[in-house]
């Protein structure tokens, strides 16, 4: 079993003008299972490589210190020798799946190692990540997460005493994130591995991870147990680390004087029905339920719709099976369901992407089969989950302006000038978007996604890989797009956006619409939530939990059952505080 | 005929390309082709390969080309795959043949044609064979075999792999520029022949941000590969050993190989006795 070891590490990339990693000293002991933590940038990932052996012989960089696994310096010893003992898992795991089926690619580490057993090493290493029947599958025949686990079994086949991974369970729903962590809980605990997350989702690392480092500015700030670490909320939320709900809640009600002042928060549901128990000061407020507003207009609609898949081998599979829907002007629509279960093939459905096997897509009462691609960019516009792809020319300025261009609209450098200015994007205009970080890119697809002012504008998961403070950014610039794109539907696995944004969800599961209606209706289905592995946000459960009748979609919801009712004003001053 | 068109232009969309191409690659790996020894379909083809350019009986040739209609059969090659090889062999030499026979060509004018064509056809189906229908991996491992260097194996084997990957992007770039673009108007002929100017422009260009995007996921792609001992596999020949201990010659390989050996001896001797009674 290994343990590590840094000692005053110090890292430089070459060209870079300042240290990304500034004397870093911590120890991770063996069979822990450890998150890292802390905001874009910090030097979470190049930490990481620096225990596999990557940075320095692989990226050469200026490097002082030392970084021991099993005491010995992974300066001198080879990448070779350190894969056998530290496995990583990449952020974006597809580029790191090189073979073309799913039985080479578990084996492919250990035979290019020499190992006479490599066949069953990879093996043993499907059967412990679960994908033990997908054994003599194509990759692209696999779904995101299934990917992700054969990442994990090519890493883990060599057995290595210790596994990375980085942000796990970013484009995952609820149900597949679960997955993973179990595999990596059996991995920690059954054949004691040492586990180091990087994650954003601080419910799971309450969840399963034993201690946390907070790394700011390319150092430890501190390592500490999970529970505790997840207590220190404003630490936290300065590196734009969003603890558990139930603790930021019970943080601000500490504050506000609801709890007493020695109240150890709670970081889990169970640890929340102890402390919020005894001061409920109403369970039933009577809070009016929002409701769908039936509006008129109708802008597209899904009639008997059946999509199959054009399949390599055998019968093709059905997508959507006599689907109908009606969509009206207006509605701000979020479409869930589990990966796989038609949200995609809908959006595709609307663009004259996928035409069906029988029944008629319309929008604004036109098929969508007799008009062509050009037209229905006028309409409406998608934006596609990966941003990459939206990038056509080697400029954001170019890319925005390119749609306005071409159609010779009148004073099209003034509206590109003006959408720049509205997405913050105006400094980094004439840069490649493909260069720019995640958050930036993403606000430039949806600049250049509604350049053309569609009536509707389509999004495929747009908070995907996002982490926690770029998608509050995110979900402001949604609130921006008022006046002429007025109906947005979103594809997403993201339950806060759902809850903070959608009018209408509708839930998908296997090609059928299980269930459509508000927020509240919704999620108080158990019945759809036990079909789609759909979650609500940690604090609807915490509420539930307690016995509260009224649905808690936020922190303030939730809060308002502990306060008296005279302080309703205290309430529309943090709904303020919460935008700002 | 609206309908017709519509209906054909519906199925040769970029999403029927991919599909034949992923059909063509992943879909026909439990043919009788695919299972054979990758090293004796290799030497098969060096004689299928080869041999047909320096025959000159027709009758033989004929009797090659039913051989190689039938192994191509077997292999399950797609659809598209099949049209391009007729398209090919009637540019190379079959239009001559239709010309000649147009203008009034009589047998000795055709058949030296005929021969040409059917030495195209032989030759071409052969390579159908042995390459689409054999899966890329197995392929790539009976060259390593034959002594080519592994990271030739490699690359063909990756690109199996990614094969998938790029030809979606393509399709979502592709799909960037139809959606945001604004092509020139179709109704006059004028407009037709432009249309397909901007569609032929459009598809050039889907190709530099395709470029770039692999260019940014490779970066990870090379450090996993360094990590996962690609390095140290070409270094050391214990790994293209046990690589290549799965390759095994079995009695299918035998039996297929008999059957080619009996079919050629058959065709030599009917065209032997042919050209006895001419």
């Amino acid at each position: 079993m290994s343990t590590i070891e840094i000692r005053g590490l110090t890292f430089t990339y070459p060209g870079a003008r300042e240290a990304t990693l500034r004397n870093v000293n911590v120890t991770f002991g063996e069979g822990d299972f450890i998150a890292l933590v802390g905001n874009n940038g910090c030097g979470k990932s190049t930490l990481c490589k620096t225990l596999n052996g990557l940075i320095p012989h692989f990226i050469v960089g200026d490097m002082s210190g030392q970084v021991l696994v099993d005491g010995r310096d992974t300066k001198e010893l080879e990448i070779g020798t350190l894969a056998a003992k530290v496995g990583y898992v990449y952020q974006d795991f597809e580029n790191q799946i090189v073979c073309p089926t799913v039985r080479e690619d578990a084996s492919y580490a250990c035979l290019n190692y020499a190992m006479k057993d490599y066949q069953e090493k990879g093996r043993k290493a499907l059967t412990v990540c679960g994908l033990s029947s997908k054994i003599s599958d194509y990759v692209w025949q696999l779904s995101g997460g299934q990917k992700h686990l054969l990442a994990l079994a090519g890493m883990a086949a060599l057995s290595p005493d210790i596994l990375i991974l980085d942000e796990p369970i970013a484009q995952l729903d609820p149900a597949h994130a679960d997955g993973i962590y179990e595999v990596l809980k059996k991995l920690n605990e059954k054949y004691n591995k040492t586990i180091i997350v990087i994650e954003h989702h601080t419910e799971y690392i309450a969840r399963y991870c034993r201690n946390v480092v907070l790394l700011k500015n390319g150092t430890v700030k501190w390592k500490l147990p999970a529970e505790e670490a997840m207590r220190r909320v404003d630490e936290l939320q300065e590196s734009n680390i969003f603890p558990p709900q139930v603790t930021i809640a019970a943080n601000r009600m500490v504050k506000e004087g609801i709890l007493p002042e020695e109240t150890v928060l709670p970081v889990s549901i169970q640890e929340g029905k102890e402390i919020f128990g005894p001061w409920i000061k109403e369970k039933d407020q009577k809070r009016r339920n929002s409701e769908v507003k039936k509006k008129d207009e109708v802008m597209a609609s899904f009639q008997n719709i059946t999509v199959r898949y054009r399949s390599v081998k055998g019968e093709a599979p059905k997508i959507l099976d006599d689907f109908s829907l009606d969509i009206r002007k207006g509605e701000k629509i979020a479409l869930i369901g589990s990966n796989g279960a038609g949200k995609s093939t809908m959006l595709k459905l609307l663009m004259g992407l996928v035409h069906p096997e029988s029944g008629t897509v319309k929008v604004k009462g036109k098929p969508v089969r007799n008009m062509s691609k050009e037209e229905l960019g006028h309409t409406m516009s998608l934006v596609y989950q990966n941003p990459e792809e939206m990038f056509i020319k080697d400029s954001i300025r170019k890319d925005i302006e390119y749609a306005m261009k071409v159609r010779k609209i009148e004073n099209y450098q003034e509206r590109t000038e003006e959408l720049l200015a509205m997405f913050r994007l105006s400094d980094l205009a004439d840069r490649d978007g493909r260069l720019l970080s995640g958050g930036q890119m993403r606000r430039a697809s949806l600049a250049i996604g509604i350049a053309l002012n569609p009536e509707m504008l389509l999004l495929d998961e747009p908070t995907a890989n996002l982490d926690i403070a770029t998608r509050r950014e995110i979900m402001r610039t949604l609130q921006m797009l008022k006046g002429i794109t007025d109906t947005v539907i979103i594809a997403t696995h993201d339950m806060q956006l759902v809850c903070d944004w959608a009018e209408r969800i509708i839930v998908l599961s296997a090609g059928y619409v299980i269930a459509d209606g508000p927020r509240e209706q919704v999620f108080s289905d158990m019945y759809v939530r036990g079909q789609v592995g759909i979650r609500p946000p940690q604090i609807y459960d915490m509420g539930r939990g307690l016995g509260i009748v009224d649905s808690c979609f936020t922190i303030d919801d939730f809060m308002d059952h502990f306060r008296d009712r005279n302080r309703e004003e205290n309430r529309e001053k943090d709904r303020g505080e919460k935008y700002a | 005929m609206h309908k017709l068109t519509e209906n054909i232009l519906d199925k040769l969309t970029i999403d029927y390309l991919r599909n034949q191409v992923l059909k063509n690659a992943y879909g026909n790996d439990d043919t009788v082709i695919a299972k054979l020894d990758p090293r004796v379909l290799l030497i098969w083809y060096l004689f299928f390969g080869l041999v047909p350019w320096f025959l000159n009986d027709v009758a033989l040739l004929l009797g090659l080309f039913l051989f190689v209609v039938m192994t191509t059969r077997a292999a399950r090659i797609a659809p598209l795959v099949l049209f391009l090889f007729c398209v090919g062999v009637f540019s190379q030499t079959g239009y001559l043949f239709i010309v000649a026979l147009f203008f009034g060509g009589n047998a000795e004018t055709i058949a030296p044609l005929l021969v040409m064509t059917l030495k195209v056809a032989v030759v071409s189906l052969a390579s159908i064979t042995v390459f689409s229908g054999l899966d890329p991996d197995r392929l790539a491992n009976g060259m390593l075999w034959f002594g080519c260097p592994g990271q030739l194996s490699f690359s063909i084997s990756f690109a199996y792999r990614i094969l998938p990957v790029l030809m979606e992007e393509f399709q979502n770039i592709l799909l960037s520029f139809r959606l945001r673009g604004n092509p020139p108007q179709k109704k006059t002929f004028i407009g037709k022949i432009r249309y397909l100017g901007y569609q032929i422009k459009m598809i050039i260009q889907s190709f530099y941000p395709l470029m770039l995007n692999t260019a940014k996921r490779s970066r990870t792609t090379v450090e996993a590969l360094e990590l996962r001992g690609y390095r140290y596999s070409l270094q050391n020949p214990e790994v293209k050993r046990m690589k290549l201990a799965m390759l095994r010659v079995t009695r299918q390989d035998m039996i297929f190989v008999v059957i080619s050996i009996i079919w050629v001896a058959v065709c030599v001797a009917i065209s032997a006795a042919l050209q006895d009674m001419l």
